[in-house]
């Protein structure tokens, strides 16, 4: 549009008449008065949080801590990426407080980066999460797993049984699975707790026997990747748990409750160290102007009530004891499944780069 | 040479620098070190880079070059059904911009889709899913950016064809040629230089595009910007894409300027014109023209439309989540602000180069438009990377305190970017006002006693008035749809509907970014419709 005006413009002379005046001296006002306000700077008791979740729910949350405490939420949402460029260009006095994001491995680099201060840490937090689930840098908040799904009418109970991460690899799955990008932050959690275990080159050799299984190129979300399945793309999908137990709600309307009920989920690694493990966690940024009340948020996020405010609305798994997931988790999925407790999350960041690695040179797209 | 030290040379050397740090940014980090840190990967991601950017390229390149052209020529010489409604309707899928066709095109045909809720509706339960083609990665971006791109060829090459007169029509005719033939042999090269112009304009926007590859997750240079300077931290790196990209844009921004003249001198040539007659069609002739104009339109504008309302209906709760009011208030708050900057800035550079006729200053204006053939990404990331230097080794090493937060993430910053990238639409847009006004009015007006001065807010700013409402409306519209710098260099609490929009569909939240898209394609479309008397003048 603006280039063709642009050329048009250039070339020519013309009259144009536009009855629009009236309206752009109401809008010229309403902008002047609007830009008064917001120049007013206004000192508050407030936290900033830089936030990658971009769960509805999050925000009602936010409003229940400013009423409960009188402390403003001041948010700024994007993707993850972008938000930690933001928290690293602006240095030692960053405006950022919390750094909020639905992956370990996110809280793991920025800390490997000196981003993140010591301090997050107090009586009610410690109390609320063990120990691998968090770092006095960052805490977990919410858990959530991140399984394989199937296709009961395609894939046979002996096929599945014993089943691994590690499987995926088996070539008795080719043209079988699929995955998302590699450049998908969940995938290289997953294949950094990998190379934690299992080593950098048995990984490598790992991911290129994934690819040659793969039935199509990666591509789409964790939600395309289930109804993949569904719509018989492929047998089995790697997402994580809350997407099923979001479309079973009918949040994302009938057709995608149908689809979702076309799929049964599998926790992996049960004969050893157990499901791959993950987990949205809030960060203490360094510079944070309002540590206090980052802290006070935080063990906010922890109390049953918010806890079961994020079981029920993003279906994922609760970071404390004592709060049960949503029905639709426990009736679909169930509940008693051995969850890896050995792999310290922070391996996760440590090893993103080296994971990205394996997946890019084994072609993973 | 100190006369020429005043206010309007002052300006545009101002915004000229505005223009050039972002280049010579970009240029200057080509011969920077990158880190080592995958350093082998990156080669190969590179050449993915420049192969995706030019399929991409090409591929949208001829399709806007069919859909553009053959809708100019259907209603520049032909009345059919419907024929004067299409002349204008179809560069309404400007309102569209490539990311909402991009979440459309997927919403429509993924698995369990629109798609197929329509096919389950209509025949009952069935296995659809494995039938629907799927519109995604390259092609799916390929068709949302000729859907939403072909207006430019249209509009470029329905302008030239409305010159070209009866007598090149006759010629075909008393050669005996088909219609098809004429139009091949006469009428299209004729046209030419227009169509090439238009082509090269969809290059530049297909080069700089951002939200719908970004959305397909496919490698362009455009993503590889963003992508390098994001997961590889390696701003350098980053830097130096964009430098290849430039490359690209500066072949095109050439071969733009040249024929943009070549069309000047076709449309000009009024020798032995003859008013041409449209040819009523009627019958199956009639059918299929109306047919082609209405599959265009239903594509370009209907279907992503109807789409992005459909999920809104679908999913209600969206909408009242939306802070529609919030979001319009930002939106206008850009605009006000960034209109107000352009507009003097434009004002001045355009006065200054009406009274004096001093060369230096010429150049200077026209290096100071060139900031539109930047890509929003480049401009973003250059901006940050200049700002970050010039606050670690001027300002701070002067003992100064930091000035990176007035910068960035700031409203100033975003404000300072969007003056660059749209500079040349304030400039262009006042400057053809101001050759309405005849020079003598000038002169009358110092024979009355006027200064410049009282000549400039007394007579200059009450005629341009109208040339002044229609840059901010324009420059609203650019606004509106503005995806990338925005992205990067927006404040705390502070989005727009594309902003909105975006971050929802990367966040596996394609239904709530139906609302936005829905208020942006709305929006764009009242201030399309107000500017395309002007677009599509006849005369």
């Amino acid at each position: 549009m603006r280039l063709i005006i642009i050329r048009i413009a250039n070339n020519s002379h013309s009259q144009i008449k536009i009855n629009t005046k009236e309206d752009m001296r109401k809008i010229s006002i309403l902008a002047l008065i609007f830009s008064v306000f917001a120049s007013s700077f206004a000192i508050a008791n407030e936290v900033n949080i830089f936030n990658a979740r971009h769960y509805k729910a999050d925000a009602d949350l936010y409003g229940k801590f400013t009423k409960a405490t009188g402390i403003k939420v001041n948010l700024i949402n994007g993707k993850s990426g972008a938000l930690e460029k933001r928290i690293i260009s602006e240095g030692a006095n960053s405006s950022a407080d919390l750094y909020i994001t639905a992956d370990a491995g996110r809280c793991g680099a920025m800390d490997a980066k000196g981003h993140l201060q010591r301090g997050l840490s107090s009586e009610a937090i410690r109390a609320a999460v063990p120990k691998s689930f968090r770092t006095n840098k960052w805490v977990g908040i919410a858990k959530r797993a991140r399984i394989i799904y199937y296709s009961p009418e395609r894939v046979t109970g002996a096929e599945l049984s014993g089943m691994s991460y590690e499987g995926l690899a088996d070539p008795k799955w080719k043209g079988r699975l699929v995955i998302r990008k590699s450049s998908n932050i969940y995938n290289k959690s997953l294949v950094a707790s990998l190379i934690e275990n299992n080593g950098k080159k048995a990984t490598a050799e790992w991911a290129k026997g994934v690819v040659a299984n793969m039935a199509r190129d990666s591509k789409g979300n964790d939600r395309a990747q289930i109804m993949a399945v569904a719509a018989g793309e492929a047998d089995i999908a790697v997402a994580n748990t809350y997407y099923l137990a979001l479309m079973l709600s009918g949040k994302k309307g009938a057709e995608q409750q149908e689809a979702a009920k076309k799929v049964k989920a599998f926790f992996p690694n049960q004969n050893g160290r157990g499901t791959h493990m993950n987990v949205s966690c809030a960060a203490l940024v360094k510079g944070a102007p309002n540590k206090d009340n980052a802290i006070k948020l935080v063990e906010f996020l922890l109390t049953p009530e918010s806890q079961e405010h994020f079981t029920n609305n993003t279906f994922e798994f609760p970071m404390i004891e004592g709060v049960s997931p949503s029905p639709l988790v426990v009736n679909n999925l169930g509940l008693d499944f051995q969850q890896d407790m050995k792999t310290k999350l922070a391996s996760y960041g440590k090893n993103q780069a080296a994971a990205l690695e394996v997946m890019t040179a084994a072609g993973w797209k | 040479m100190f006369k020429s030290l005043n206010i309007w040379f002052i300006s545009s050397l101002l915004v000229s620098l505005c223009v050039l740090i972002p280049i010579a940014t970009v240029f200057y980090s080509f011969f920077e070190d990158t880190s080592n840190y995958f350093s082998i990967l990156k080669e190969t991601f590179l050449l993915e880079y420049i192969f995706n950017s030019f399929t991409l390229l090409i591929c949208v390149l001829i399709l806007t070059f069919i859909f553009g052209t053959s809708a100019a020529y259907l209603v520049s010489f032909y009345k059919f059904p419907l024929s004067n409604f299409f002349k204008w309707a179809l560069i309404l899928s400007f309102a569209v911009p490539p990311y909402i066709y991009a979440y459309s095109l997927t919403a429509f045909f993924e698995n369990y889709g629109t798609l197929y809720s329509i096919l389950k509706n209509l025949f009952g339960p069935g296995n659809y899913n494995q039938h629907i083609p799927k519109f995604d990665g390259l092609f799916g971006a390929v068709l949302s950016l000729s859907f939403s791109l072909f207006a430019y060829v249209y509009i470029l090459a329905r302008a030239s064809f409305l010159y070209q007169s009866q007598n090149l029509i006759d010629l075909g005719r008393s050669l005996g040629f088909s219609k098809l033939k004429s139009f091949y042999s006469l009428i299209l090269p004729a046209a030419r230089p227009a169509i090439v112009a238009g082509l090269s304009l969809v290059a530049m926007e297909t080069l700089a595009e951002f939200g719908a590859v970004d959305f397909f997750s496919i490698n362009t240079l455009t993503t590889g910007i963003y992508n390098s300077w994001i997961a590889f931290d390696d701003l350098a790196f980053s830097n130096r894409i964009s430098f290849f990209l430039l490359i690209f844009i500066f072949a095109l921004f050439i071969l733009e300027n040249l024929s943009r003249k070549k069309a000047k001198y076709h449309s000009n040539s009024k020798g032995g014109f003859k008013q041409k007659e449209k040819i009523q069609l009627s019958g199956l002739k009639a059918f299929n023209a109306f047919f082609i104009c209405f599959i265009l339109f239903f594509l370009s504008f209907l279907f992503p439309l109807s789409q992005m309302l459909y999920w809104t209906i679908k999913f209600p709760e969206n909408f009242f989540d939306l802070q529609v009011v919030t979001l319009t208030l930002n939106t206008i708050y850009l605009v006000f602000l960034s209109s107000s900057a352009l507009i003097i800035f434009s004002l001045i550079s355009n006065y200054g180069n009406r009274v004096s006729k001093n060369k230096v200053l010429n150049i200077l204006s026209t290096l100071s438009i060139s900031g539109y053939a930047i890509p929003g990404v480049i401009l973003a990331v250059a901006f940050i990377t200049f700002i970050a230097w010039f606050d670690e080794n001027i300002i701070q090493s002067l003992g100064f305190l930091s000035i990176k937060k007035m910068f960035i993430g700031s409203v100033l910053g975003l404000v300072l970017v969007y003056f660059v990238r749209f500079y040349s639409l304030a400039f262009n847009g006042i400057k053809s006002g101001y050759e309405k006004i005849n020079i003598s009015v000038d002169e009358s007006s110092y024979l009355l006693g006027y200064s410049k001065q009282k000549t400039f807010t007394n007579i200059h700013v009450p005629y341009l008035r109208n040339s002044l409402l229609f840059v901010v409306i324009l420059i609203s519209l650019e606004i509106i749809r503005e995806l990338p710098i925005t992205l990067i260099l927006r404040p705390f609490n502070f989005e727009t509907f594309a902003t909105t929009a975006y971050i929802s569909a990367s966040e596996d939240l394609l239904e709530a970014a139906a609302v936005p898209s829905l208020f942006l394609i709305l929006i764009a479309t009242v201030f399309i419709m107000l500017t395309s008397k002007y677009i599509l003048r006849e005369k």
